[in-house]
């Protein structure tokens, strides 16, 4: 059977769709202010242990002998995992690229602080930790490698002696003729950019239980998983299990942001459960775990950028030199964030042709993670910095110079220099749309009138394009294959025609369950009440991936009216014959199967589903009794990489524009966010409140990446900001209150026209905030170029300038 | 192991008596002994606020308390702020102005913003920003919860005027 | 993050916390609101063997005003200081600090005897009692002593009382009429410790020059910074930006070399409390000209 998916709300077979595309109330939201949605630390199982993870001091160490015997001994603690257990049963940690992690517990060597070294499972968390304090590793410390430049140079210390290196991966990719346009460039405007490392924080940190199955070897585990299939087939790798021996099952999680699945703690939950004869056991990592040793850093890196312009501002080439310090292993994923930027690596700009010199190295630091975004953030802000400088030079306002290099409205789709195609856009209504709001022209004259009084007032303006419904093809290049990522949804309607959706992904926070809801009920023509959103397990699911890339929302919706259009058509059959009339002549709409021309002629999704479980004599021949259908989509039209890792990979390009007026204290560095307008271009919203959310909650991330959030590791390795008091997140005193305009250009390849929304201002906040900070500072003749613009960087500019 | 040590406490107006280790912190007694799993844990340093509750009326974080030192006090949860699946007007203003994305951090929000209701019917927007800059919620970028304080704070004096306070509000 | 094993001991009396305190000596620690120890025992870094709980005595939570001074007990929360209209009205500088501590969750457990005894050099209120001259009443096995602010805080997290005292109560004298206040510090967020910060008090006399200033720094120190010198500079002179930017560079002249971390610099800290006395001082003497009698 084709399914053909509607591009429109106008062609669901309703006349007044009254829920998808209007702001609803979310379904999830009741069992989560008051408590009682079940996340993984809530779950109590008979007989559970409770483990703890003795961890690495050091950031580079030979293991020279492990104690666990007084650990052994402490009541309470029923086993202790150690190297020995973990080379028995446990093969290295799956990587991309491959072959570069050891296994979930050090063995031989450590290689960052925070590295789990011992577990232990006891009784509860307090006595477990109590015996991580009775074991004794004794460690020969080896010199640290922290400097990325050093670890590309070979002058750092090597991690994997086997690989004789710590560049775990450089290459050159050149789309087009980018030395010509250099060569006959105007103007080439060349900057270099140090982003540090930052990452997810989700309120609630990772957690699992494992539990192993010995009479059949198998394992099931509960826990705050992201992507519970994929991470299924890891663990079946990690854990030498056939994959249909794994069970993954999804609670709800308390955000995630990239990441959340962890690393390395379901494997050694999982082989302490086998330790212990099968006891379920639970590991919830506490929040300086998560700080030193779990899935939240990313982006760690180094920019060189330069643009090739003509002197009338248009942009000809884009160069971008990335160093990107993965930390002590490729095991968490990180590496594809550097791989990301393809998708959309000229931004929102015509630019004709680009060149990536990629760098990614082995440090010892904690390995790398996604993080909301996924690696353009990073690009973002040193080409929206570099666009900036290029006007400045070139005496032109950054509006005007963007607008000059704007992919038309009427190129589309358009193909990047990096081989992705863009779906649709209109960038210049988005910037457009933030002059107008802002009043932009009174806000440079309140900019000069704060000048001349020695104070530093700044704008910033900056567009963005999000990547939407990611797909693998992006990440060839970095070693991960794979062209399409199915998601499936199941509809099914009961005898009294109630309906049920099985997904294969948990709640995360973005209000999917509740845009299922809302388009079930609008295709069926009943109310969100009648819709019941339940998660499956890894085994039981329709393929899935779950969230991730800004997909989820568009996957979601094209698996749901799959599943709708299979079910309608082969209830149909079913009504064809009850209302004795030929199938031509029948039709599903508003609700009910009726005969064309004749509305009142009908019968209801009751009646079917009623037939179908109490009424097989009245069934067609070649309609089995199961009111029930499965659809599992994938975007259309990718395409495998080239050689040079050009793919169509992401299937939407959302954009927005920002603009922020800052002032930064001018004895103090301190920087505070005035003003923010934001026009927003997501194509069909499913539900505009959800994507509001996503966009102010990109802004509150983005504000932390800007002025903010900072890993920082001193020159042994030692981590400087193990506790929030300093690692610092937002909070509503940082996080500016925004203005927002929601513009519509719906795109013409997706269920509905929606865009993926997920992932939102974090593409965009960080670079517009460091934009206004170094317009605000731009007649001193200095520039902000470290993230974040904390403010004794922004004061150290600042006595710079007075000297 | 240290003695342990009996304890008296009223949640949600229930009373319970334990006893419990001296370092058993008052978050675990909510959740492990009690059941009581809507307050959360975030950080189990002080800062996030995910595991705010009220200690004799009066928001506090429950991962940096003992449960000893609860001993004899009047303790209100998540669980106590709505019954019979009703919700309290703070709760119906968080889910209608979309102030809660995850909302792993909402129960220490809503507990902290019962005492600055109470404390404060009409509360400024500095009073509000003061009561939530110690709740960190990593989804939402706050606006959205300002709002539903906002919203809150007038269902809650509507419902004080009309005399139908009774609903929801213990 | 489970704090370790150790016992736990509640006395009703202050005599009975003292006794204790001296059978435990160094293995004992006072445990008032928490909110300094317990992150502290969660992560493992206290290791005391038992904790003695001063919460249940009584005669340790009050608040006394009289005609020269504000006297609290030192048990009493944070936000019962925030919240009691006769601080507010009578040393307002006691009230306006508060909202720079932390939030007001951290307000309704953490005390105001707790923060002192502390003593992180960071904190806002050592340095409001250091400006105004606050006396420290401790009991101990020896009975009863009085120890003068310039006397009682060390250095980092270190005060002068023995392991077997216990602070009972903190008198803050209130500031003569037209005087004015300021509170003025740079914190990474609102709440988080400061950066560098500045409690600053402003007297004039009746021609409306400087009678008399206090400055004290911190954040810049291994305890609340006093900047007696610059104050000096400062009696008899007409309140104005010139004054005071000269009294701010003299009072960082009172600084050795203030911490360096992950937030800030020695020098950074260092030229924040310059900025911050000035604008402190400004404040204080704009306040203080605007208050005729009432402070």
């Amino acid at each position: 059977m084709s399914v053909k998916i509607p591009n429109s709300i106008g062609e669901l077979p309703n006349s007044e769709p009254r829920f998808i595309g209007t702001e609803v109330e979310r379904i999830e939201d009741p069992h989560l202010v008051t408590g009682r949605t079940e996340f993984i630390d809530n779950m109590v199982m008979p007989g559970m242990l409770h483990c703890a993870i003795l961890r690495s001091p050091h950031a580079h160490a030979r293991i020279v002998s492990i104690d666990t015997s007084a650990a052994e001994a402490l009541p309470g603690v029923v086993a202790v995992l150690t190297r020995d257990d973990v080379l028995r049963w446990a093969n290295p940690m799956t990587t991309i690229p491959e072959g570069w992690a050891g296994h979930c517990l050090a063995t031989e060597r450590v290689r960052f602080v925070g590295e789990p070294v011992v577990a232990v499972a006891a009784k509860n968390r307090y006595v477990a930790e109590d015996a991580l304090e009775l074991i004794t590793v004794e460690y020969e410390t080896l010199e640290a490698n922290t400097d990325a430049r050093k670890a590309a140079d070979g002058s750092a210390p090597v991690l994997f002696e086997e690989k004789g290196t710590n560049t775990i991966f450089e290459r050159v990719f050149t789309w087009g003729e980018v030395d010509a346009a250099f060569a006959a460039a105007d103007r080439v405007v060349t900057e270099s950019y140090r982003w540090h490392r930052l990452g997810a924080n989700p309120l609630e940190t990772f957690g699992c239980i494992s539990q192993w199955d010995p009479i059949e070897n198998a394992l099931t585990c509960w826990g705050s998983f992201q992507s519970q299939y994929h991470f299924g087939l890891g663990r079946a790798g990690v854990l030498g299990l056939p994959t249909n021996k794994i069970r993954i099952i999804s609670q709800p999680h308390g955000g995630s942001f990239g990441g959340k699945g962890g690393f390395r703690g379901p494997d050694i939950a999982a082989l302490l459960s086998r330790k212990t004869g099968g006891r379920p056991v639970k590991w919830i990592e506490d929040r300086m775990e998560y700080l030193a040793g779990g899935a939240g850093q990313a982006w760690d890196r180094h920019y060189d950028l330069s643009l090739a312009l003509r002197g009338d501002g248009t942009i000809t080439g884009l160069s971008v030199k990335l160093l990107d310090d993965l930390g002590a292993s490729a095991e968490a994923w990180g590496a594809v964030s550097a791989a990301k930027p393809l998708a959309a690596f000229t931004g929102n700009y015509a630019i004709p042709v680009a060149r990536y010199d990629l760098t990614i190295v082995a440090t010892n630091k904690l390995p790398g993670s996604p993080y909301r975004g996924m690696g353009p953030p990073p690009q973002n802000w040193a080409l929206e910095q570099t666009v900036d400088f290029a006007a400045r030079e070139l005496g032109m306002d950054p509006a005007e110079i963007r607008r000059r290099n704007y992919i038309p409205r009427d190129a589309f789709p358009y193909t990047i220099a990096s081989g992705n195609e863009y779906d649709s856009g209109d960038y210049d209504a988005a910037l457009d749309a933030v002059l107008e709001m802002s009043n932009y022209n009174d806000l440079r004259a309140e900019q000069e009138r704060a000048r001349a009084e020695g104070r530093l007032v700044g704008i910033g303006l900056v567009n963005t394009i999000e990547p939407g419904v990611f797909d693998w093809n992006a990440y060839a290049i970095v070693g991960q294959p794979g062209t399409g990522v199915p998601e499936g949804a199941t509809i099914v309607v009961d005898p009294f025609g109630k309906i049920t959706c099985k997904v294969g992904f948990s709640l995360e926070g973005q209000g999917q369950y509740t845009v299922a809801a809302q388009l079930l009920a609008d295709w069926f023509k009943v109310g969100m009440e009648d819709v019941r959103v339940v998660a499956l397990d890894s085994v039981a699911a329709p393929p899935h991936f779950g969230p991730g890339g800004s997909r989820l929302g568009v996957a979601l919706t094209g698996a749901i009216l799959g599943a709708c259009q299979i079910l309608t058509e082969k209830m149909l059959k079913v009504a064809s014959g009850l209302l004795q009339t030929p199938l031509e002549a029948c039709e599903f709409y508003d609700g009910v199967f009726r005969i064309k021309g004749m509305p009142e002629a009908c019968v209801t999704l009751a009646d079917i589903a009623g037939c179908m479980f109490a009424g097989s004599h009245l069934l067609p021949e070649d309609v089995d009794p199961n009111p029930e259908a499965t659809y599992v989509w994938t975007a259309p039209g990718r395409t495998p990489a080239d050689e040079e890792g050009r793919a169509k990979s992401y299937l939407t390009a959302a954009n927005a524009c920002h603009l922020v007026l800052v002032e930064v204290d001018a004895e103090t560095g301190m920087v505070e966010i005035k003003g923010y307008w934001i026009a927003d271009d997501c194509g069909t919203r499913l539900n505009p409140a959800n994507v509001e959310g996503m966009t102010q909650g990109g802004v509150a991330q983005g504000v932390g990446a800007a002025l903010l959030e900072e890993y920082v590791y001193d020159d042994d390795g030692q981590l400087l900001t193990s506790t929030f008091m300093d690692y610092l997140l937002p909070t509503i005193y940082e996080v500016p209150m925004t203005e927002k305009r929601a513009l519509c250009t719906p795109s013409p390849f997706t269920p509905l026209g929606a865009k993926g929304a997920g992932e939102g201002s974090m593409h965009t906040t960080p670079a517009a905030v460091v934009c206004a900070i170094n317009d605000a500072i731009a007649h001193l003749g200095v520039r902000a170029l470290e993230m974040p613009a904390a403010p004794r960087r922004v004061w150290t500019l600042l006595q710079e300038a007075k000297s | 192991m240290a003695d342990l040590r009996k304890i008296r406490v009223t949640v949600n107006g229930e009373e319970h008596e334990a006893e419990i280790e001296p370092r058993l912190t008052l978050v675990d007694f909510l959740r492990g002994e009690l059941g009581l799993t809507g307050t959360h844990v975030g950080c189990e340093h002080g800062v996030c606020g995910a595991c705010t509750i009220l200690w004799n009326g009066r928001s506090v974080r429950s991962c940096i308390m003992l449960a000893v030192q609860a001993d004899g006090s009047e303790l209100k949860t998540i669980e106590g702020v709505s019954s019979d699946g009703s919700l309290h007007p703070i709760q119906k203003a968080f889910i209608e102005e979309h102030g809660l994305q995850c909302g792993f951090c909402t129960p220490g929000f809503v507990m902290s913003v019962s005492e600055l209701l109470e404390h404060s019917p009409d509360p400024s927007d500095d009073e509000i920003k003061d009561y939530l800059g110690g709740q960190i919620c990593r989804c939402t970028g706050y606006q959205t919860i300002f709002g539903a304080v906002k919203s809150a704070a007038r269902k809650v004096r509507e419902a004080g005027e009309s005399g139908a306070a009774g609903e929801g509000t213990d | 993050m489970k704090p370790p094993v150790f016992d736990y001991v509640a006395p009703t009396a202050v005599e009975e916390a003292v006794a204790l305190l001296g059978e435990h000596d160094f293995d004992a620690k006072i445990l008032a609101g928490g909110q300094s120890l317990m992150p502290l025992l969660n992560m493992r870094l206290a290791r005391p063997s038992i904790l003695i709980d001063v919460a249940r005595i009584p005669d340790l939570d009050f608040i006394r005003v009289d005609d020269s001074a504000v006297s609290i007990g030192a048990m009493t929360r944070q936000r019962t200081l925030e919240l009691s209209a006769e601080v507010r009205e009578r040393l307002g500088l006691l009230h306006d600090v508060m909202h720079f501590i932390a939030h007001p969750q951290n307000r309704n457990q953490g005390t105001v005897g707790g923060s002192l005894v502390h003593a992180d050099p960071a904190a806002e209120l050592p340095a409001v009692a250091a400006a105004l001259g606050a006396t420290f009443r401790t009991l101990g096995p020896d009975g009863e002593r009085d120890i003068a602010v310039d006397d009682f805080f060390v250095t980092y997290l270190t005060t002068s009382m023995e392991p077997a005292e216990l602070l009972t109560e903190i008198r803050f004298p209130l500031l003569p009429a037209r005087s004015g206040h300021s509170v003025q510090e740079v914190a990474r967020r609102h709440g988080d410790y400061a950066l560098a910060g500045v409690v600053a008090t402003v007297t004039l006399d009746d021609a409306g020059r400087i009678g008399d200033s206090r400055i004290v720094m911190f954040g810049v120190g291994d305890r609340p910074m006093r900047a007696v010198d610059a104050e000096q500079s400062l009696l008899g002179e007409t309140p104005g930006e010139p004054v005071f930017a000269a009294a701010a560079l003299k009072s960082i002249e009172a600084l050795d070399e203030p911490l360096s971390d992950v937030h800030a610099t020695a020098q950074y800290r260092t030229d924040l409390a310059r900025v911050l006395t000035r604008r402190a001082l400004t404040e204080a003497a704009v306040r203080a000209a605007g208050q005729g009698s009432a402070q």
